[in-house]
């Protein structure tokens, strides 16, 4: 049987302490940031923290590193929060750090392969993201793996000196694609 | 001036001590909590806490809504989770007085609340998330709120999945 933390290009994993130094860079590159919700320069105590408390996976705190399967080499990040279990839901983050690795089908093999271990692993019924409206490279690819734009939150993000509206995409059990 | 906080029907205030009773009771009534995200019984404990944690501030802006007629106390509702950088806010309600229900006093307290968030608190927008049913759906854009999303699925409750709905309101659009 399939790992379920690997995809075609990306295996999932824990994050370890030695991570730090690439979530630094990428977390303070305006490339990476702007398209995330974080908005203040991030310090290296902060991720260290981040990374100490992401280490104790479980049920409410699934958050991976993700790595490539050719070079084991570390190029995001991709998790689950709020956690429900009542509602069997959960809402997704996703970024990919290393610039160089995008464009290459990894966000989208790293998307398919959280969502089918939510799916199948944790036995999650709907899995939900918001994204900015404008990032149409990223809602692109959210409706590619199967995800619905279930709706749109007006001026909910202000950010770089104006308001953005937010889509909210979900997916339900059954609606992931592969292909 | 007439304060933000005084509507047609009801009065918003801070809630107090006295509250605690009837805070307690709607939270353990069936009918008042059914589309609510309250799903375990409350205790004592936790209404008595809730009241004293409710200082109006910006964080957590918790109101009474008193009837103006009769003076009595019929619910509670507030805006809380301020996004600070946004200006945005979530509103949650509850009239617990079934005897005022469908009497617009929701409408007129929810008015209230979004009066206040925008004049007082400078607020730009204002959102609340609750299963679809049709009454809160009318209730809301009787105020002008606009329907944004139906998140499919998104709640679990009494044996069913249900959608979601997110609704909004902007600076500008209170009706």
């Amino acid at each position: 049987m399939d790992s379920p933390f690997e995809g075609r290009l990306v295996r999932l994993r824990a994050r370890e302490p030695e991570d730090e130094p690439l979530l630094f860079q990428w977390f303070n590159d305006h490339e990476v940031t702007q398209h995330l919700t974080i908005r203040y320069p991030l310090s290296h105590a902060q991720e260290k923290e981040f990374i100490e408390g992401s280490s104790r996976m479980g049920y409410n705190n699934p958050s991976f590193g993700v790595e490539t399967i050719a070079e084991s080499r570390l190029i995001g990040g991709v998790g689950f929060e709020q956690v429900s279990p009542e509602n069997r839901s959960a809402i997704l983050g996703i970024a990919i750090g290393d610039k160089t690795f995008w464009n290459g089908g990894y966000g989208t093999d790293t998307m398919r392969t959280l969502c089918r271990f939510g799916f199948e692993m944790m036995n999650l019924h709907r899995i939900e993201l918001e994204v900015y409206a404008e990032n149409e490279r990223a809602v692109h690819v959210y409706k590619k793996v199967g995800f619905h734009l279930e709706g749109t939150r007006r001026q909910a993000c202000f950010k770089f000196g104006r308001y953005q509206d937010v889509h909210v995409m979900g997916l339900l059990e059954g609606e992931l694609r592969w292909d | 001036m007439k304060s933000a906080l005084e509507g047609e029907l009801v009065r918003l205030r801070a809630r107090e001590a006295e509250d605690e009773p009837f805070a307690h009771r709607w939270a353990n009534d069936a009918e008042v909590i059914r589309w609510l995200g309250a799903r375990y019984p409350a205790a004592r404990a936790l209404s008595a806490e809730r009241i004293r944690d409710a200082a109006p501030r910006r964080e957590l802006c918790v109101f009474s809504i008193d009837d103006i007629a009769t003076q009595h106390t019929i619910g509670w509702l507030g805006l809380h989770g301020e996004a600070v950088e946004h200006r945005s806010a979530s509103l949650g309600i509850a009239l617990g007085e079934k005897a005022y229900w469908n009497g617009g006093y929701g409408t007129d307290a929810m008015r209230g609340a979004c009066r206040f968030g925008f004049a007082m608190m400078n607020l730009n927008r204002i959102l609340d998330v609750y299963p679809e049913n049709e009454g809160a759906i009318r209730c809301y854009e009787k105020a002008g709120f606009v329907l944004e999303a139906r998140m499919r699925d998104g709640m679990f409750k009494h044996g069913s999945y249900h959608d979601l709905i997110q609704m909004s309101l902007l600076t500008g659009e209170l009706k």
